[in-house]
């Protein structure tokens, strides 16, 4: 029994972390490729490359805007990778939940807005996070080590430099056919966990503390 | 609860030792513990060696090497460009591609909300207790303090 119980839950939690990556970026139509004729996997590989295209126009754009809050959500990342996919996995669940609840409100007038400002929300999450994730894939793999390192390097130093590297990587990965869409979904988790943990990177806690008044 | 041994010159000097600088001529007390806290004060820290310390994070961070992020950006579009050309694949196609997962989404959510309004009020109360233990879960680990430093 306590055998069983060693291998179900880490299947358990392998299997509900695919599923919510599943959930925090929906597989396109390339999820059937393999099964699909060449000229569809061309097709397929096509869309993809031009939704990389999109990405990489986005990360530069807002790295640009905030390169310090992308630089420290990708530190934090890396200082606690473990909370902040625990962190995304319990965040997408939420929303997935929210969202059906928001929907059962729909024919009381407020579920809509409600809705729309949770899509809003969960979209905005994900772009930084997936940003976030760029930057500490192209830290872990391209990033200098040291300061001599840092100091000979012309072109691979700076936070914009490391998304860029991080997009290459990730997007060379998500053409894999199956792995791909795995790989990025669980970037996607990763990312909205750490874009929450940090609150976007501003380092601000998300509830105020209460304290009782010293007298 | 005062020291007896402290007259009350000594306490007006360590009230304003610069306005009362005179009384250390004539207070071999204070005399002696002013140069005691100078040679405390005079004590130099042990010089840091900078590039031993571990590279921080935002050591270079500024640099912009436009030569890289142009032309990795270029090479993403040629490709995307070349392979759009040869499948015969409009733009307009690629968002409806990108719209099409979330249409997924978006029925599954449907799906979900009629099975809810549906079921037994036993599945409801357990749907209700989910989504409050799953949004306390996030509250809790909300409020977990942000680790990373150096940002």
């Amino acid at each position: 029994m306590h055998r069983m119980l060693r291998l179900f839950l880490p299947l358990t939690i392998v299997a509900a972390s695919l599923v919510t990556a599943m959930v925090a970026a929906p597989p396109d139509s390339g999820i059937h490729a393999p099964l699909a004729d060449a000229t569809e996997l061309l097709q397929n590989t096509a869309v993809k490359a031009a939704l990389l295209a999109v990405w990489m126009f986005t990360a530069v754009a807002l790295t640009l805007l905030s390169g310090r809050e992308i630089r420290y959500s990708s530190v934090e990342m890396r200082a606690s990778a473990l909370h902040c996919f625990a962190l995304g996995l319990v965040a997408v669940t939420s929303f997935a939940l929210t969202a059906v609840v928001f929907s059962y409100l729909i024919p009381f007038h407020i579920g809509i807005p409600l809705l729309f400002a949770l899509g809003v929300f969960a979209i905005l999450t994900k772009i930084y996070g997936i940003v976030a994730v760029f930057h500490a894939v192209g830290t872990l793999v391209a990033g200098s080590r040291t300061r001599e390192q840092l100091a000979h390097r012309t072109w691979l130093r700076g936070d914009l430099a490391m998304v860029v590297v991080g997009v290459l990587i990730l997007g060379a990965l998500r053409m894999i056919p199956i792995a791909g869409p795995i790989i990025w979904g669980l970037a996607s988790v990763f990312g909205i966990g750490t874009a929450l943990a940090t609150r976007f990177g501003r380092r601000e806690p998300w509830f105020l503390a209460w304290r009782p008044r010293l007298s | 609860m005062t020291d007896p041994t402290i007259g009350s010159a000594c306490e007006r000097y360590f009230e304003d030792p610069e306005a009362n600088a005179a009384h250390l001529q004539t207070c071999a007390e204070c005399r002696g513990l002013n140069a005691a806290l100078a040679v405390k004060t005079e004590v130099e820290p042990k010089p840091i060696d900078v590039n031993s310390l571990p590279l921080a994070a935002w050591e270079g961070s500024s640099h912009r090497p436009w030569g890289l992020i142009l032309g990795g950006a270029a090479i993403v579009v040629a490709i995307a460009l070349a392979l759009l050309d040869a499948t015969g694949t409009s733009p307009v196609h690629v968002a409806q591609s990108s719209l099409a997962s979330m249409e997924s989404f978006r029925a599954l959510l449907n799906s979900a909300t009629a099975w809810l309004r549906t079921t037994s009020i036993g599945w409801q109360i357990v749907f209700g207790a989910a989504f409050l233990v799953v949004n306390g879960l996030l509250i809790v680990l909300l409020r977990r303090a942000p680790r990373g430093i150096d940002a």
